[in-house]
């Protein structure tokens, strides 16, 4: 894919800061994503991952600052036509069938077309068990459906929290040639994770610690810049060498 | 069985419930609050004054007499105000329908000294409160007529109402009540609960982030809700109002299914009733699944918002008959049109037509329309 030279970017985030009461879940995130690659948020649990990608969907106000997806202020309810958002929890009713789900999403979104439906349960392999009730599904399945909820629309911006929480390394590797695929094919990825050993699958990286981005960059230039051959040992550096924590991140992303 | 486990159980229940405090206030506040509730309503429903007129319908002169001693002993009677200003049955008939008279003696044209046949007219949408002012004016007419006509055999006393009839069963004049009641209470419980699930399953979450508006999904909800209490109240009033014998067959004994309940009125009006009742219940139960946070939470709205509309509503005391500073509570509590209407409707045959019966719709329509602004309102709160 060839990249435009200054394209404008797909996220965006100036000053982007939301505390609840006391704490500061998200402090002061600028931040400018250019398209069609695939950004790891990288940062232990509670580091304010998820809420960063609430407040770019518009799902959550902002205390101060904005959020941008491809060049439109969030919240706006007509631009998430273009977002796709695979959350932490499943989010799918298992009341409903594989199919069910996926058309119900897919319908919210304006999405009918049935044949680019069923192509999507085929890159996710549910399409033997599209009659099937999601509360029969094993948790790896349930995931694969979420993710196809999600995607169904052709967004060009997706964010995922944390995809790959529950899943087995095969899957795994599943999930991250589809990532792939999607950002050849233009779209822009946002992908929360606390496990280190995805990162190198990213294009590019953004650490996050206590509402902060401590550094962001493609991972051998955090890799150079920390010194160090480990992305852990890097987060690490960048930890205490911004915060001066004493508190290890590594703890808190150990699997 | 080893104590050590059991005690382990039992310490996590006494914790758990502490955490909750709200399960704790409610399981011990709430039967207080509505057993005091009940007994503030019981035991100060307002003595109402019972307005009372006598017509003379007799040709001869011993109907003039009695009429006479009648309004003279009912002036003297404590709590009951006598207008002298009615003097035939049609005006009364109106003034009972317009709540200007609570009770009309009326000496039929067929009454003589030796036929004393007295009627007591009532308006019959709840003969049960009606009932009460009976007796004061019975001892009264018993008065009367011992003391105009010495000797002279005792009057029968024939009850009769505008609408229904007087000896309509408690279950004729509760069926209306307990239809829209039951309506309100389930529509109510199913919505919260799913609407729980929706928050807590992380759906909700979800088609936030599709281009989704509140109001789309309120509709839906409504729609989907509303169609099922549709089918419920569908099935509901074909159960009360019709009657289907069985034959006996074989060893099991002939049987009917369904209440046989008259209604006066059309049963479509009913049912609309009940339906703009459903949609305000729809809306609260998204709305008040907002402060939940469990199932049991959901079902705990249940003493605070269902029970004292079945208390307050006029499920069995009428409205003006409540404590004076209950009254204002009734009238904001959709419940209470919703039964209005209903009796309306089905013991005294209003249409759409009636002034009365449109309010009470209007009302719920309003109430309904609040609901669902502030279920609306409700979708967007941040979660996180």
């Amino acid at each position: 894919m060839v990249v435009d030279p200054t394209p404008a970017p797909a996220v965006e985030a100036t000053a982007l800061r939301k505390a609840f009461g006391e704490i500061v879940a998200v402090d002061g995130i600028d931040m400018s994503l250019p398209p069609g690659r695939i950004y790891g948020l990288l940062g232990p649990n509670g580091s304010g991952k998820t809420t960063l990608i609430r407040l770019l969907m518009g799902l959550a106000s902002a205390t101060s600052g904005t959020a941008r997806v491809l060049g439109v202020e969030m919240p706006s309810r007509s631009n998430l036509s273009r977002i796709g958002y695979m959350t932490q929890s499943d989010g799918i009713y298992p009341e409903l069938s594989v199919w069910e789900n996926l058309t119900f999403f897919a319908a919210l979104y304006g999405q009918t077309n049935k044949a680019e439906l069923r192509t999507s349960l085929e890159l996710v392999e549910l399409d033997k068990r599209a009659n099937t009730p999601a509360m029969q599904l094993s948790g790896g399945m349930r995931r694969r459906l979420s993710m196809a909820c999600a995607l169904a629309h052709n967004p060009q911006v997706v964010f995922l929290d944390e995809p790959t929480v529950g899943v087995d390394p095969a899957l795994r590797v599943q999930f991250w040639d589809h990532f792939h695929r999607l950002a050849a094919g233009g779209a822009t990825l946002l992908v929360s994770s606390h496990v280190m050993d995805e990162a190198d699958r990213c294009d590019e990286l953004l650490f996050m610690r206590d509402g902060h981005v401590l550094a962001q960059g493609t991972p051998g230039e955090l890799r150079a810049r920390a010194g160090t051959d480990s992305l852990e040992t890097a987060f690490m550096s960048f930890a205490t060498g911004s915060g001066g924590s004493t508190e290890t991140a590594s703890k808190a992303e150990a699997r | 069985m080893n104590a050590l486990r059991v005690a382990a159980v039992f310490r996590r229940i006494v914790t758990q419930f502490r955490r909750d405090p709200r399960s704790l206030a409610l399981l011990f506040a709430a039967p207080i609050a509505i057993i005091a509730l009940l007994g503030w309503v019981l035991s100060s429903q307002q003595t109402m004054t019972a307005r009372i007129a006598v017509v003379d319908e007799s040709p001869g002169p011993a109907g003039q007499i009695v009429v006479g001693r009648l309004q003279s002993v009912l002036e003297g009677q404590a709590g009951i105000a006598l207008d002298r200003s009615v003097v035939d049955d049609s005006t009364a008939r109106q003034m009972l329908e317009d709540k200007k008279l609570d009770l009309v003696v009326i000496l039929p044209p067929d009454f003589s000294l030796d036929n004393h046949k007295i009627e007591l007219l009532t308006l019959g949408l709840n003969p049960t409160a009606e009932a009460s002012v009976l007796p004061a004016v019975q001892r009264a007419l018993f008065m009367a007529v011992a003391e105009s006509a010495a000797g002279a055999a005792l009057p029968t006393i024939e009850r009769a109402t505008v609408y229904g009839s007087p000896d309509a069963t408690t279950l004729d004049t509760l069926a209306p009540v307990v239809v829209g009641f039951f309506v309100y209470f389930f529509v109510f419980v199913l919505t919260g609960i799913s609407f729980l699930r929706e928050r807590l399953g992380g759906t909700l979450e979800r088609l936030l982030a599709t281009p989704v508006s509140r109001a789309e999904i309120v509709l839906g909800y409504s729609l989907g809700f509303g169609f099922f209490a549709t089918l419920q109240v569908t099935l509901v009033l074909a159960f009360v109002l019709a009657r289907l014998q069985i034959p006996a067959l074989g060893p099991i004994p002939a049987f009917a299914i369904g209440l046989g309940v008259r209604t006066a009125g059309n049963p479509l009006i009913a049912y609309l009733l009940v339906l703009v009742l459903g949609l305000g219940a729809v809306s609260l139960g998204i709305f008040l699944s907002t402060f939940a946070r469990s199932e049991l939470q959901i079902l705990e709205f249940i003493p605070i918002v269902i029970v004292p509309q079945g208390v307050l509503g006029g499920f069995f005391w009428p409205t003006d008959q409540l404590p004076a500073l209950l009254q204002p509570v009734a009238r904001i509590l959709p419940v209470t049109y919703a039964i209005d209407g209903l009796r309306q409707v089905m013991i005294a045959g209003a249409d759409l037509t009636s002034r009365q019966v449109l309010l009470d719709l209007g009302v719920l329509a309003a109430i309904a329309a609040v609901f669902v602004l502030l279920a609306a309102s409700t979708i967007r709160r941040e979660v996180a």
